[in-house]
């Protein structure tokens, strides 16, 4: 086996291409092929996901029907947890905890709709490039790299079949390029048809608490956030691309939702009012798999960034919140001083 | 040092202190040089007895743990905090400078199990809200599920590649998200 901290290195050995202008454009190409066949194709997998010291076998699902998606994500050994997109709502059933989160679809009416994709500014943040590499599940591979140039975003290695541009095996690394999760599929069957059924959850939910967020206040439009607080600071690369309220379970006042992107990479700010009740107790970090949580006490409100970034991105951003400066004119909702400021 | 204080530092590095005792033991850290040699003593310990195979993953973290907890007494407020958007290099900033020049009074020491056998031993600084110490045990389930609601919420922008990968994270933290914790950044 690979060490964790070599498989970059070894990219960049193997990698040097004639043309890495070339390569990385033919890169872009196919991570914009990839998210497309993400989202709009039928397909049946089995997959292993792992993180170092734990795997789990999960299958995923995707139907497209009439221009929308449904989505069965499974684990299939261990917590038995599944997550189902429907027509309108995301479900997380955690059958541990006897809880069904839900959460309303945002890409309701068009299947790629406001999608961050890969942008043009893309190889300012991480290096790309492409290679032909060896077979997998009996299907024609290219190897795509995303190397970050920095260390506030993970690294990421694809392994797309080259017919359908499916990623059959993807390994993300951490900002010293060690390999912190994989996803190898076991199986991959593209169907020109899945039936409703096999996008229906198996896990028996009776008596299992339904928890929502509030539908009504998630879809308003941009609103001010709360107390004009705002991250002052976000990484090179990452601009505000959305921002709504939101009622999060369990507490009785709206949040600020604020979601960053470079393009690949998101982070959410979440930003609520009042003292934690039930939350995390700030100042805390957290983390599942890759993803990385930091959440902090601003001004009587609690401060929350998560995504899949490493741990050191979040926490810089949620301690970064504070009251936004006042401007000398008023700004378009959308630009924010703060993570243009930053963009070199 | 006496027995008590010996199990109640081991407790601490593994994350099973009690929180009503971890207020008075990180006083006595404070006020006790020699007891911050041996709890920086004890952490490296318990690196290396984690780290895979017995390796020292770093050999500066006794030493670190120290600075960090002598760090409040070194430079509290000692730069006003940034009122305008900062730089890129004040991003960069290490994270215990960025606690000091915030001008916060002191500064909490978490150290926790580490989440994976192969990771080091790790300990963060970060600034505490008021005087007191403070201290994470393990989340509650109120915690991790409003950290899930979070995650699925978060998940709806992502690319469909990092939302595979996020709700797959999702589905296999078990039995619930794990704690984590940063490495001190040399000041």
């Amino acid at each position: 086996m690979m060490r964790p901290a070599a498989w970059f290195v070894a990219g960049l050995l193997i990698a040097a291409p004639a043309s890495a202008q070339e390569t990385a454009q033919d890169a872009r190409a196919w991570l914009e092929r990839m998210s497309e066949a993400l989202a709009t194709r039928n397909y049946d997998g089995l997959f292993t996901h792992s993180t170092p010291g734990q795997a789990e076998s999960m299958r995923i699902v995707h139907r497209v029907e009439k221009g929308r998606s449904y989505e069965r994500l499974v684990s299939l050994d261990g917590s038995g947890r599944e997550v189902v997109r429907t027509r309108d709502e995301v479900h997380a059933y955690l059958p541990d905890r006897k809880v069904v989160l839900v959460e309303p679809r945002r890409d309701e009416g068009s299947l790629l709709k406001a999608l961050p994709t890969p942008g043009p500014t893309l190889d300012r943040y991480y290096d790309l490039s492409s290679r032909q590499g060896k077979k997998l599940l009996g299907r024609d591979i290219v190897i795509i790299d995303v190397r970050p140039k920095d260390r506030y975003r993970y690294g990421y290695r694809l392994w797309l079949d080259e017919a359908t541009a499916m990623p059959v095996r993807s390994v993300v690394g951490d900002e010293g390029g060690r390999q912190i999760e994989q996803i190898l599929f076991t199986r991959l069957e593209m169907k020109e048809k899945i039936s409703a059924k096999d996008v229906e959850p198996a896990v028996d939910a009776n008596g299992f608490q339904w928890v929502r967020t509030d539908r009504k206040l998630a879809a308003m439009p941009q609103l001010p956030a709360n107390n004009g607080l705002r991250p002052l600071r976000v990484p090179p690369g990452f601009r505000l691309v959305a921002s709504r309220l939101q009622v999060m379970p369990g507490s009785p006042m709206p949040a600020q939702h604020l979601i960053f992107s470079d393009g690949i990479a998101a982070i959410s700010v979440f930003i609520e009012p009042g003292p934690p009740t039930g939350g995390p107790r700030p100042p805390e970090a957290s983390r599942m798999g890759s993803a990385n949580a930091y959440s902090t006490s601003v001004h009587g409100h609690l401060v929350t960034a998560i995504g899949e970034v490493p741990a050191g991105t979040v926490r810089e951003i949620a301690n970064s919140v504070a009251p936004m400066p006042p401007l000398p004119s008023q700004a378009p909702a959308s630009a924010m001083p703060a993570a243009s400021a930053n963009t070199p | 040092m006496t027995d008590q204080i010996r199990e109640q530092l081991s407790a601490l590095l593994d994350g099973e202190l009690p929180r009503d005792e971890m207020g008075l033991l990180m006083r006595r850290l404070d006020r006790d040089p020699e007891l911050r040699r041996s709890f920086g003593t004890y952490a490296l310990i318990g690196e290396t007895l984690r780290a895979p195979g017995g390796r020292i993953a770093s050999q500066s973290f006794a030493a670190r743990v120290s600075a960090a907890i002598d760090a409040p007494q070194r430079g509290v407020a000692a730069t006003p905090a940034p009122a305008a958007p900062a730089t890129v290099s004040v991003w960069r900033r290490p994270a215990v400078r960025t606690a000091l020049a915030a001008g916060v009074a002191t500064a909490a020491v978490f150290v926790f199990r580490p989440w994976q056998d192969t990771q080091p031993q790790v300990a963060s600084v970060q600034p505490a809200p008021t005087s007191a110490y403070s201290f994470a045990s393990s989340p509650t389930p109120a915690q991790n599920q409003r950290l899930a609601s979070y995650m699925v919420a978060h998940s709806q922008y992502s690319t469909p590649m990092v939302r595979r990968n996020v709700l797959t994270s999702l589905l296999a933290s078990d039995p619930g998200i794990t704690r984590a914790s940063y490495e001190i950044e040399a000041p």
